[in-house]
């Protein structure tokens, strides 16, 4: 009965040109190689949706293609035979496994079914369905990947029209998509795709644990149909919205053309809330010339179009509602500048529903964010989520690696991305301590930070255990997979800025972002740009940092000055002759030379060390600072690559500190405290530090006390 | 006699053996200082010939607390193994003090010294390890009633539309319990002491005679017990407020010391504060004793 309905759409709507618009300028040489026309229908009551789906896919390869291979990936939801619940069975969130904290119930699983999936003239190809797991270690029971032959192989340039018909049940499992109440956020919804690469076939994963996205640029018109008391989200330009004849319903219709990717949200108590971002009120000149002087571009190559940005808000956090715009104009006047313009009309910004397990998830175009109702100003909570999701539209949404196998490649630049615009747009932010979710801010001064010292902390607790570069799932674990992708990788990127320079830095990752817009990079593609943007072979830090698991340390293994001797015991021979010096003598020599005033000459030694496995290669040196008492100072470099290296000085006075790395460029060295050594230890800073302890000790003491 | 003259009578018998607070604070002081010797010389041992040790004067900081975090990541167990053993034996001193402070706030004399101070420690130190052990299963009905209240809550929050529910159930949840915590508390206080004013050694037959004269006078006891509570509260606010204006550098470290001890003795003194207003509460209606 409902498809009756979505046919009777699909009669009216199928004029999908009339939707065309300015966007269809941008890329003309990366044209979609998919359009999808997609009626959908949710049915509140059961948790039901009803789709019907047209797809034209081009094979723009040189291979005859004769089969199509599809995510479903509601069907990770399905039961326990999938991929995803039987890889979070082994896997562990803070103590408590994580099916345990995804806890279905009886009614909550969800599930697609594809009814019907034949070519647009009409041949049915439901008999050659069928579900193909075989990521490894293989679960036979997933049902995630789906593959249907075609009648006959597709030849390169030629296009194929499906027609698909599908239901799904819409899961309680709060993994980016799911419902609660009557609040929805739909992601991976409709059948997709998976990326074929030419001479190597289908790329399509199973949805796994911990793993998200990769698909194809497409050119979505999507057409949903829903009770009329909801508000909608969705990506891309809402062109049409018309209240169904039932009076009941209402269908709203969606426009995008170059984005891989299509979610909505739905709730009726959404405040929607519009404002323009409008360039020219955002970026003064100076701020584009400077910008433009860094990435050695013209000042008009690098000016922004304007946005209009679409907030969806829970009414709780309507006080919020500025807090959310102000942010989200700094991600877009940020990336704008430094990595391109954002190149479609609108964004849509959710402050997802609540308990729909949505939050801070990206899609093209639309992002989920998330608060709470309390939140202090000193904590950069809801920004730097914001910030962050924003940022994914460059960093996966338009360079669209495969995040299955190179989650690093938006996860990772995407974190330091974020980094950076944060301490542009707002400097450092408080720790963030709740309690019975209240900030601690609010009564406390809580250290700060920013990103990149959190990323760090974060980053190396994962160096010796896995590759950056590892398949998603590959990781050891979920927390490996997090901390490696997104923090290790991001300190790991600081770490290249500050050897290769701000302003370089800036036009590696411009380069990377405007080469690869719309298209699918590799890291080989990352590692190409960053060699021919600074006209060096960086290849030895990716292989060092990226496809190894070493523990980057240098460090001063020992300092020391002493006095040089001009007397020695034993037999000298002086004028052919072997005199004996004793020991007093020697004494004696020394406590004349002490009271005159001949220059004293000190030697100075100072052995530094590779205590970690990781070598610095290339052209990059360890830089050796050495300041003396009398405020000179000597500098000096090693290459690294041996275990050890001594050097030694010879100055009138005695070392008083020396330093490794004095510019701090190892962000990624994991021990900072011994990249110093003075010669005679302070211990202000330690009493300091250890008072504030020795006090939280006592309260500690006093707090048990109470048992007493 | 009004609550109001009892909690008056409190505060001049705590003041008037006031100390006492020094004895608690020099306990807590060596004890403090056993626990943070081996962090002390952690820091030392990392930091001290580092110029990553400057930036300690700071506070807490990522970088070098990273350096920690990475370097002494297999040992997160053996820290709080130090941080908790000691602190079992500081609940048991203080279960031997406790007969100190009270015994010589019943003492009429104002004479407080080290010789008749731990004597009393050492007379009542058995009696109070056996309310201490009965006061378990005390606190373990918190907890029980607790979980059960929390449960209740849950129904509620279960079925939530938006936060604030969450919020309220949550801190609602926290309060209950600092309520019920205090209740019993306050209840074993009272036992403590009677043992001392009956000088008497049957612990057990004390906690449950406890039940008639609290049950009587419940709210009372409870009310007197809140306001000393809300005075604790008091120093709290006033050692942040102040903290938040001193200054942080050079010398005001010094400063900074003196508050922080200042702020740990008004806590000791408001233990004793807690002791004495019982102590005349439970004097004052002594006729009534079942």
């Amino acid at each position: 009965m409902r498809l009756k309905k979505i046919g009777a759409f699909f009669l009216i709507l199928s004029c999908s040109s009339i939707f065309l618009s300015a966007e269809d300028e941008i890329v003309k040489e990366n044209a979609s190689q998919i359009r999808y026309e997609i009626w959908v229908e949710l049915d509140d009551a059961s948790k039901m949706l009803y789709g019907k789906e047209d797809m034209i896919w081009v094979n723009k390869t040189a291979d005859e293609i004769e089969d199509m291979w599809f995510h479903l990936y509601y069907n990770a939801f399905k039961n326990e035979q999938s991929t995803m619940v039987q890889e979070s069975r082994e896997e562990d969130l803070l103590g408590m496994k994580i099916l345990d904290v995804l806890s279905p119930e009886e009614d909550e699983w969800g599930w697609i079914d594809v009814t019907s999936i034949k070519l647009a003239e009409g041949q049915d190809l439901k008999s050659t369905m069928t579900f193909i797991p075989h990521d490894e270690p293989l679960h036979s029971g997933d049902q995630t990947v789906m593959r249907i032959l075609f009648p006959e192989p597709l030849q390169p340039g030629e296009e194929i029209h499906l027609q698909i018909e599908f239901q799904s049940k819409i899961s309680r499992m709060k993994m980016r998509s799911g419902y609660y109440q009557n609040s929805y956020f739909l992601g991976q919804w409709f059948p997709k795709p998976g990326v074929y690469e030419e001479g190597k076939g289908w790329n399509c994963h199973e949805y796994h644990l911990s793993s998200e996205f990769y698909a194809d640029f497409a050119d979505f018109t999507v057409h949903i149909t829903l009770p009329s008391y909801f508000v909608i989200g969705a990506s891309g330009k809402q062109i049409q919205s018309i209240t169904n004849p039932d009076g009941k319903t209402a269908t709203y219709t969606f426009h995008q053309k170059n984005i891989h990717d299509f979610a909505w949200t739905a709730d009726p108590d959404f405040i929607k809330v519009e404002r323009d971002f409008i360039a020219d009120q955002e970026i003064n000149l100076k701020e584009y010339e400077d910008t433009a002087q860094r990435l050695g571009l013209p000042v008009d190559s690098i000016k922004l179009p304007d946005v209009k940005m679409i907030l969806l808000i829970e009414p709780e956090h309507r006080n919020q509602i500025e807090r959310h715009f102000k942010a989200l104009r700094r991600a877009i006047k940020y990336y704008g500048l430094w990595y391109g313009p954002y190149p479609y009309e609108t964004i849509t910004m959710i402050d997802p529903p609540f308990r729909t397990g949505s939050g801070g998830m990206e899609y093209p175009t639309l992002f989920a964010a998330g608060t709470r109702i309390f939140r202090s100003k000193k904590v950069l909570s809801p920004e730097s989520v914001i910030v962050h999701e924003f940022g994914h539209n460059y960093w996966y949404g338009l360079c669209a690696n495969n995040e299955f196998e190179e989650a690093w490649l938006d996860e990772g630049i995407n974190t330091y991305s974020t980094g950076k615009v944060l301490a542009e747009a707002y400097g450092p932010s408080d720790l963030q301590i709740n309690f019975n979710r209240i900030p601690a801010a609010y009564f406390f001064d809580l250290p700060q930070f920013h990103d990149y010292m959190f990323d760090r902390m974060a980053g190396l607790q994962v160096v010796e255990l896995d590759p950056i570069t590892t398949f998603s799932w590959k990781f050891y674990s979920l927390g490996s997979y997090g901390l490696n992708v997104y923090m290790r990788a991001s300190t790991c990127l600081y770490t290249l800025e500050r050897l290769v320079g701000k302003d370089l830095m800036l036009q590696i990752l411009r380069t990377f972002q405007m080469s690869f817009r719309y298209r699918h990079p590799h890291t080989e593609d990352f590692i190409q740009v960053v060699n021919e943007v600074t006209g060096q072979d960086f290849s030895w830090f990716f292989e060092e940092f990226f496809f190894k698991t070493l523990n980057f340390d240098y460090g001063i293994s020992s300092l020391s000055s002493y006095q040089k001797k001009k007397h020695f015991r034993g037999i000298l021979d002086i004028e052919g002759q072997k005199k004996l010096f004793t020991k007093k003598q020697v004494k004696e020599g020394q406590a004349e030379e002490e009271k005159s005033d001949s220059e004293k000459i000190y030697v100075t030694e100072v052995v530094l060390k590779r205590f970690g496995e990781a070598k610095i290669g290339g052209d990059a040196l360890v830089k050796l600072k050495v300041a003396f008492d009398d405020g000179s100072e000597e500098v000096v470099f090693w290459d690294g690559q041996a275990r050890w290296k001594k050097f030694t000085f010879e100055r009138s006075s005695p070392a008083k500190v020396a330093q490794i790395d004095p510019d701090n460029i190892w962000l990624i060295d994991s021990n900072l405290a011994n990249n110093s050594l003075k010669r005679k230890p302070s211990k202000k800073g330690i009493l300091h530090f250890t008072n504030k302890l020795f006090f939280w000790i006592q309260n500690y003491l006093q707090f048990i006390s109470v048992l007493s | 006699m009004g609550l109001l003259r009892i909690f008056i009578q409190g505060f001049s018998t705590t003041n008037s053996k006031a100390r006492m607070v020094i004895y608690l604070w020099l306990t807590n002081f060596v004890f403090s200082l056993i626990i943070v010797t081996p962090f002390y010389l952690l820091f030392n041992k990392e930091f001290s010939r580092s110029l990553s040790g400057d930036s300690l004067a700071e506070g807490f900081g990522l970088l070098w607390f990273s350096d920690l975090a990475y370097k002494y990541k297999d040992i997160p167990g053996v820290m709080a193994g130090w941080a908790l053993v000691p602190a079992i034996i500081f609940l048991f001193l203080y279960i031997f003090l406790n007969g100190g402070i009270i015994g010589r706030i019943a003492d009429e004399r104002k004479l407080i010294n080290f010789e008749n101070f731990f004597s009393d420690c050492g007379k009542y130190f058995f009696r109070f390890f056996r309310v201490f052990l009965i006061s378990l299963f005390g606190y373990a009905l918190v907890i029980i009633t607790h979980k059960l209240i929390s449960s209740l809550f849950k129904l509620w929050t279960k079925n939530a539309s938006t936060e604030w529910p969450l919020i309220i159930s949550s801190n609602l949840k926290f309060l209950i319990f600092i309520l019920l915590f205090s209740a019993v508390r306050m209840y074993f206080d009272y036992v403590k002491i009677r043992l001392v004013v009956e000088d008497s050694k049957r612990t057990i037959l004390t906690t449950v005679l406890n039940l008639a004269f609290i049950g009587k006078r419940f709210f009372k006891a409870w009310f007197l017990y809140l306001l000393v509570g809300i005075m604790a509260l008091l120093f709290g606010l006033a050692y942040l407020g102040i903290s938040k204006i001193l200054p942080s550098s050079g010398y005001a470290v010094i400063m900074i010391f003196i508050w922080q001890q200042l702020y740990i003795l008004s806590r000791m003194w408001v233990k004793m504060l807690f002791f004495s207003t019982e102590y005349h509460f439970l004097v004052h209606h002594k006729t009534t004793f079942p």
